[in-house]
C-alpha cells in the first residue's frame, strides 16, 4: 500500500505533474485519473519484484549482466542504440556518450517500427507553443487524425477543453480531423472525415483559400472551405498532429505542408502546432541528440562524428546491425516496466543480455521533456535498489572503454 | 593542480592597470598567485602576449531555443565535423555549433566564461543539461523576465513601483533556476505577439489585458535588480529592436532606467535613424553621447559580420519579420507565461545597403566609443555572426588598413551614412582589446575573479603568439588555461574539463512562496512545487556570486 503525490507521471509525452497515487491490494487509482497513467504507474511498481538481470533469458545479477554487455558490444561491428521510449535527459546523455564511443547508430524511436520519415522542421520550420499557450490563448484546436483520448488521455483537458479552464473563454472550438470514430472524434465540435490519403489534398487546398484564391469544384471543398472560415474568424489557434501526419508514405510532405500552411496563416493571425511524440521519451532523446550531435532523430556515429540519416532510412534493413541495445524500452519477455536490453533486431529477434532500470518517475529522479519541449522533474516516490538507466549506461561505457 | 610560471611575456591586464609590461604570471592550485616554487612548470612567453582569458557577456549557445536552431540547420554542420578523441566528444560546427563543439571551440579561441543572454525560466532545466553538455567554460544565463504574467501582475499591484514582494519574487525566480542575471527582451511586446502577431512600438503604449506598459517593467524590474545589488545589472534588449527610428526608444529606455545601473544588449540593432518602414540611417554616435554622461550604463555591440549567421531572439515579432523578408525557414515558439522564441537563418550582405550600415554602425559603436570599459565587444553570437568571428572583428578594430578595405567591398551608401569615411582612424590598443573582451565583461558580470591576472584571481589566462595579422594571432592562441590547467596547447584541445556554473543568489521572503503560487496556479501548467530546479546534478558544481545588498 503506498499513497503518494503529487508526483509526475511518465504514462505519455504529456508529464501530469500533478498526480496523486493510491496503491493497494484492489490496484493503483490516479487522482486526477487517467487509464494511461494507472497502467503505467501498474507496471513499475509491479515490476519492482522482477529479477534485476538476465542474459540469454536466465535470471542473473547486474554486475554479470553488465559485464557480458560490456563484451557484446565491444565486439559488435555495427552497433544501434534505439528505443527510448522512457528515457529521462539523463539516460539519454548517458546513451550518447556510450553510443559516441561505440560509434553506433542512434535512432530516438524503436527501430523495429522503422524510421518514421523524416522530420519536416529542418526544411522550412514550424511554429509551436507550449501547452499554456494553446490553453490560454487558441480560440480554435484542429487535431488532425490523432486520438489523444487514447494516447495521451489528458490532454484536451490540459487544452482548455475540460475541467480546466481556458483563459480563452468558452467560445472555443474543437475540429477532429479523422475518419475514425476515435473517443477523440466523439469530442469533437465539429468533425471532418476525410481520409488519410486526402490529407496532403486537404492541406494544400487551405493554403490556397488562405492566398484569397478559389478552390475549383471537387473533393473536400465545402469541408476544407469551412475549416478556413473558422481559422478566419479567431486570431489565435493551434494545429495537433502526430505520427498518423509524419509516418509512413509521404509523411515528410504532409507534415511540410501543414507547416507551410500554419506559416502562411500566420501573416494575419497567430497559429501554433504541437507534435504528439512517437513515446513518452521521444521528445527528451530527441533534444539531447540534438545537443550533442546537431542533428535531430537519427545519426550515424560510425565515422567517429555525427552524420545524419536521410528521410526515407530504415534502420535494420541493408544496415548491417548485429547489436541493438534498447534504452528504456518495455521489457522483451513482458512484465511491465523498462530495461536496458541488449541483443539482435526482429526478425530473428534475440534478447541476449536485459537489466533492468529503476522506473523514472517512480524509483528514480530525473527530468524529461515533455511533448511541448517543457523540462519537468520526475520525482522518485518508492525507492529501488535497481539503478536508473543513465548510472547502468555509465557503468557500461566504463567496462566498455576499460 | 600543477603549478606553473608564465614567463617574460608581455602582459595586457587592464583591471591591475598593466599595460603590455614584461613580467610572470604564476598559478598555483587554479589561482594566480604571487609567486610558485622552482618545480613549477615553466611556460616560455618570450615575444607572445598574456591576458585573461576571454569572457564573453552576451551569445546565444544554450537552452530550447539554441536546440530549436540545430535542428532547422543540418545542412549548415554537415561539412563541419568534429571527431571524436580519447579525451574528446564528437560534435558538429557550423553556426550553432553542439554543445562540446561549443565548450571546445570557444576554448580554442581563448574564452574561458560564456554568458547564454536569454533563457525562459521554465526551461532551465533544458538549459542546465545543456550547460552540463557544454565542456570547457564556466557559464551562466540570464533568465527572462520582461513578458513574464505574474510579474506583469505584481507591478500592476504596486502601480509600477518597486514593491517588496517584486523584489522577493525575482529573487525567488534566480534561486529557483540557478540563473546569474535578468535580462528584459522588448517588454511587453513579446506578450502582444503571442496574443494576435501584434506588438508594443512606445514605452508608454499599455499591454493589452494586464495594465502595464514597457516603461512600468523597465522601471519596476530594472528597479528591482539594481535594489538587489545583484552582481550583474538588468541586462536589457529594448523596444524595437531592428526598426528605423529606434534610436529615439533605446534613448527613452536608457532614460527610464536613469540612476540605475544598466546593461544594454547588442547596442546596434537599436542604434538606427529614420522612420517606420523607411530606410535606417546611423545614430550611433547621440547614443554614445548619452554613454559617456552616464557610466552607470554600459552596453555590448551586437557586430553583425558579412556572411551567413542565425537570427534568434525571444522576440518573436523581429523574426516575423524577416520571416516576411523572404526567409527560407522560420521558426516560433511560444513558452506560456514568460516568453517566446523566434529563429530564422540570415545572410548579412556587404553590397545591401541595410546590412552595410548595421556592420558600419558596429565599428562606428567601437571606434567612436570614449570609454571602452563601456562598451563591448559581441557579435551577439549567432545573430550577428558567429563567435569564431571574433578574431576578424578584432582585426577591423586594430587595423585600419585592413578595415578599410573591407569598407571599400561594402555598400558605399551606407558607408557614406556614418562616420567610418571621416577620418576615423582610431586603430584598438592590444590593452583596449583586453577590456572590451575580458575586462570590462569581467567587472560587468560582478565576476571579480575573473577578467584580470591580480593576485587571486582564477587561473584563466590566455597566452598569444604576438602577430602583426591580428585575426591570426586571436584566432590560434598558443595556450589557454583554464582553472590553473593547459586546456589548449598549440591549437590543440589537450584535456576536456567540465567548467563551472555560475549562479547569483540574493535574499528573499520565503513567505514570497505565497504570493506566487496562486498566480502560477491558473497560468503555468506545471505545478509550483515542482517548478524549482534542485537536482544538484544539474546545478552542480556552481560557484555562487552573492548579491550586494543586505
Amino acid at each position: 500500500v503506498a499513497d503518494f503525490g503529487p508526483v509526475t507521471c511518465a504514462g505519455c509525452g504529456l508529464l501530469c505533474d500533478d498526480v496523486t497515487v493510491e496503491a493497494s491490494s484492489d490496484g493503483v487509482r490516479l487522482q486526477p485519473d487517467c487509464a494511461l497513467g494507472v497502467q503505467w504507474f501498474s507496471e513499475r511498481m509491479h515490476r519492482r519484484d522482477a529479477a534485476p538481470a538476465t542474459i540469454d533469458g536466465r535470471p542473473t545479477d547486474v554486475e554479470a549482466a553488465l559485464a557480458r554487455a560490456a563484451e557484446l558490444l565491444r565486439e559488435a561491428r555495427r552497433p544501434l542504440v534505439h528505443g527510448f521510449e522512457g528515457a529521462t535527459v539523463e539516460d539519454a546523455r548517458a546513451a550518447l556518450a556510450l553510443a559516441d564511443r561505440l560509434g553506433a547508430l542512434v535512432v530516438t524511436r524503436r527501430a523495429e517500427d522503422g524510421w518514421p520519415g523524416g522530420p519536416a522542421v529542418p526544411l522550412r520550420g514550424a511554429s509551436s507553443a507550449t501547452l499554456g499557450e494553446i490553453r490560454d490563448r487558441s480560440r480554435l484546436v484542429v487535431i488532425w487524425r490523432e486520438d489523444p483520448e487514447t494516447t495521451h488521455p489528458r490532454l484536451l483537458d490540459r487544452l482548455g477543453f475540460g475541467r480546466t479552464p481556458s483563459r480563452a473563454g468558452s467560445e472555443r472550438t474543437l475540429v477532429v480531423v479523422d475518419d475514425r470514430d476515435t473517443a477523440t472524434a466523439r469530442r469533437a465540435d465539429t468533425r471532418l472525415r476525410w481520409q488519410r490519403d486526402h490529407d496532403l489534398h486537404a492541406l494544400t487546398s487551405l493554403h490556397v483559400l488562405q492566398r484569397g484564391l478559389a478552390l475549383r469544384s471537387g473533393d473536400l471543398v465545402a469541408e476544407v472551405t469551412g475549416l478556413m472560415d473558422r481559422l478566419r474568424a479567431v486570431a489565435h489557434a493551434a494545429f495537433v498532429y502526430g505520427p498518423r501526419l509524419t509516418g509512413g508514405a509521404g509523411g515528410q510532405r504532409r507534415a511540410l505542408a501543414l507547416h507551410e500552411l500554419v506559416r502562411a496563416l500566420n501573416h494575419d493571425r497567430h497559429v501554433v502546432t504541437l507534435e504528439l511524440p512517437a513515446a513518452a521519451g521521444t521528445r527528451s532523446a530527441d533534444d539531447v541528440v540534438a545537443w550533442q550531435t546537431g542533428y535531430s532523430g537519427a545519426v550515424d556515429l560510425a565515422g567517429g562524428h555525427p552524420e545524419p540519416l536521410g528521410a526515407t532510412h530504415r534502420i535494420g534493413d541493408h544496415e548491417g546491425v548485429d547489436v541493438a541495445l534498447s534504452i528504456e524500452a518495455a521489457p522483451a519477455h513482458g512484465g511491465g516496466g523498462a530495461e536496458i536490453g541488449l541483443g539482435t533486431l526482429p526478425p530473428g529477434h534475440d534478447v541476449a543480455v536485459s537489466i533492468r532500470t529503476a522506473a523514472a518517475g517512480v524509483s528514480a529522479t530525473g527530468t524529461a521533456h515533455r511533448l511541448d519541449g517543457v523540462p519537468v522533474a520526475l520525482q522518485a516516490p518508492l525507492p529501488d535498489a535497481a539503478p536508473p538507466a543513465a548510472a547502468l549506461l555509465a557503468r557500461l561505457l566504463e567496462e566498455v572503454t576499460r | 593542480v600543477t603549478a606553473i610560471r608564465i614567463s617574460g611575456g608581455r602582459v595586457h591586464d587592464p583591471a591591475n592597470g598593466v599595460d603590455g609590461e614584461l613580467r610572470d604570471v604564476c598559478l598555483n592550485d587554479g589561482k594566480i598567485v604571487s609567486d610558485v616554487g622552482p618545480d613549477a612548470r615553466r611556460i616560455d612567453a618570450r615575444g607572445m602576449v598574456v591576458m585573461a582569458g576571454g569572457v564573453d557577456i552576451h551569445a546565444h549557445i544554450a537552452g530550447p531555443k539554441v536546440n530549436a536552431a540545430r535542428k532547422l540547420s543540418p545542412d549548415d554542420r554537415r561539412d563541419d565535423p568534429l571527431d571524436r578523441t580519447e579525451v574528446l566528444r564528437s560534435g558538429t560546427g557550423g553556426l550553432v555549433p553542439s554543445t562540446f563543439a561549443t565548450g571546445y571551440r570557444y576554448s580554442l579561441l581563448g574564452y574561458t566564461t560564456v554568458v547564454e543572454a536569454a533563457a525562459p525560466p521554465l526551461a532551465a532545466r533544458h538549459v542546465l543539461s545543456e550547460l552540463r553538455d557544454t565542456p570547457m567554460i564556466d557559464k551562466a544565463f540570464l533568465i527572462l523576465m520582461g513578458n513574464n504574467q505574474v510579474l506583469f501582475e505584481l507591478i500592476r499591484r504596486s502601480g509600477g513601483a518597486v514593491s517588496g514582494e517584486l523584489r522577493d519574487a525575482v529573487a525567488w525566480w534566480l534561486d529557483a533556476t540557478g540563473g546569474y542575471g535578468v535580462k528584459l527582451v522588448n517588454p511587453g511586446g513579446v506578450e502582444r505577439y503571442k496574443q494576435d502577431n501584434g506588438n508594443v512600438h512606445s514605452l508608454d503604449d499599455e499591454v493589452d489585458g494586464f495594465g502595464v506598459t514597457p516603461r512600468a517593467v523597465l522601471e519596476a524590474i530594472g528597479g528591482a535588480v539594481d535594489e538587489l545589488g545583484l552582481p550583474h545589472p538588468v541586462h536589457v534588449h529594448a523596444n524595437n529592436l531592428g526598426v528605423p527610428g529606434n534610436a529615439d526608444t533605446t534613448l527613452d529606455t536608457m532614460r527610464t532606467l536613469a540612476g540605475r545601473q544598466a546593461h544594454f544588449a547588442h547596442l546596434q540593432f537599436h542604434a538606427y535613424g529614420g522612420k517606420p518602414g523607411g530606410l535606417p540611417r546611423s545614430r550611433a554616435p547621440e547614443l554614445l553621447d548619452y554613454l559617456s554622461a552616464h557610466p552607470e550604463i554600459t552596453a555590448d555591440v551586437g557586430q553583425v559580420m558579412f556572411g551567413p549567421a542565425v537570427t534568434m531572439t525571444a522576440d518573436g515579432a523581429v523574426s516575423a519579420v524577416l520571416r516576411d523578408l523572404g526567409a527560407d525557414k522560420w521558426i516560433n515558439h511560444d513558452t506560456e507565461v514568460e516568453t517566446g522564441c523566434g529563429i530564422v537563418p540570415y545572410r548579412y550582405r556587404a553590397g545591401n545597403y541595410v546590412h552595410a550600415l548595421q556592420w558600419g554602425i558596429g565599428l562606428e559603436l567601437f571606434l567612436l566609443c570614449q570609454n571602452p570599459w563601456q562598451v563591448m565587444l559581441s557579435t551577439d553570437h549567432p545573430n550577428g555572426g558567429s563567435f569564431l568571428s571574433y578574431p576578424k572583428l578584432i582585426r577591423l578594430l586594430m587595423d585600419r588598413a585592413f578595415r578599410e578595405d573591407q569598407m571599400r567591398r561594402a555598400n558605399q551608401r551606407a558607408i557614406r551614412r556614418t562616420a567610418l569615411l571621416d577620418g576615423l582612424d582610431r586603430e584598438y590598443s592590444l590593452n583596449e582589446i583586453a577590456i572590451i573582451t575580458r575586462a570590462a565583461p569581467a567587472r560587468r558580470l560582478g565576476l571579480r575573479d575573473k577578467g584580470h591576472l591580480g593576485v587571486g584571481a582564477d587561473a584563466d589566462v590566455t597566452i598569444y603568439h604576438d602577430r602583426a595579422d591580428r585575426e591570426e594571432m586571436f584566432a590560434t592562441p598558443r595556450y589557454v588555461i583554464k582553472g590553473g590547467e593547459v586546456a589548449v596547447e598549440e591549437g590543440e584541445l589537450r584535456r576536456s574539463d567540465d567548467g563551472l556554473l555560475l549562479s547569483s543568489r540574493a535574499a528573499f521572503d520565503p513567505d514570497v512562496s505565497g504570493v506566487l503560487a496562486p498566480l502560477f496556479g491558473d497560468r503555468y501548467t506545471v505545478a509550483f512545487e515542482h517548478y524549482p530546479v534542485r537536482d544538484p546534478a544539474l546545478r552542480e558544481p556552481v560557484q555562487i556570486v552573492e548579491a550586494a545588498a543586505p
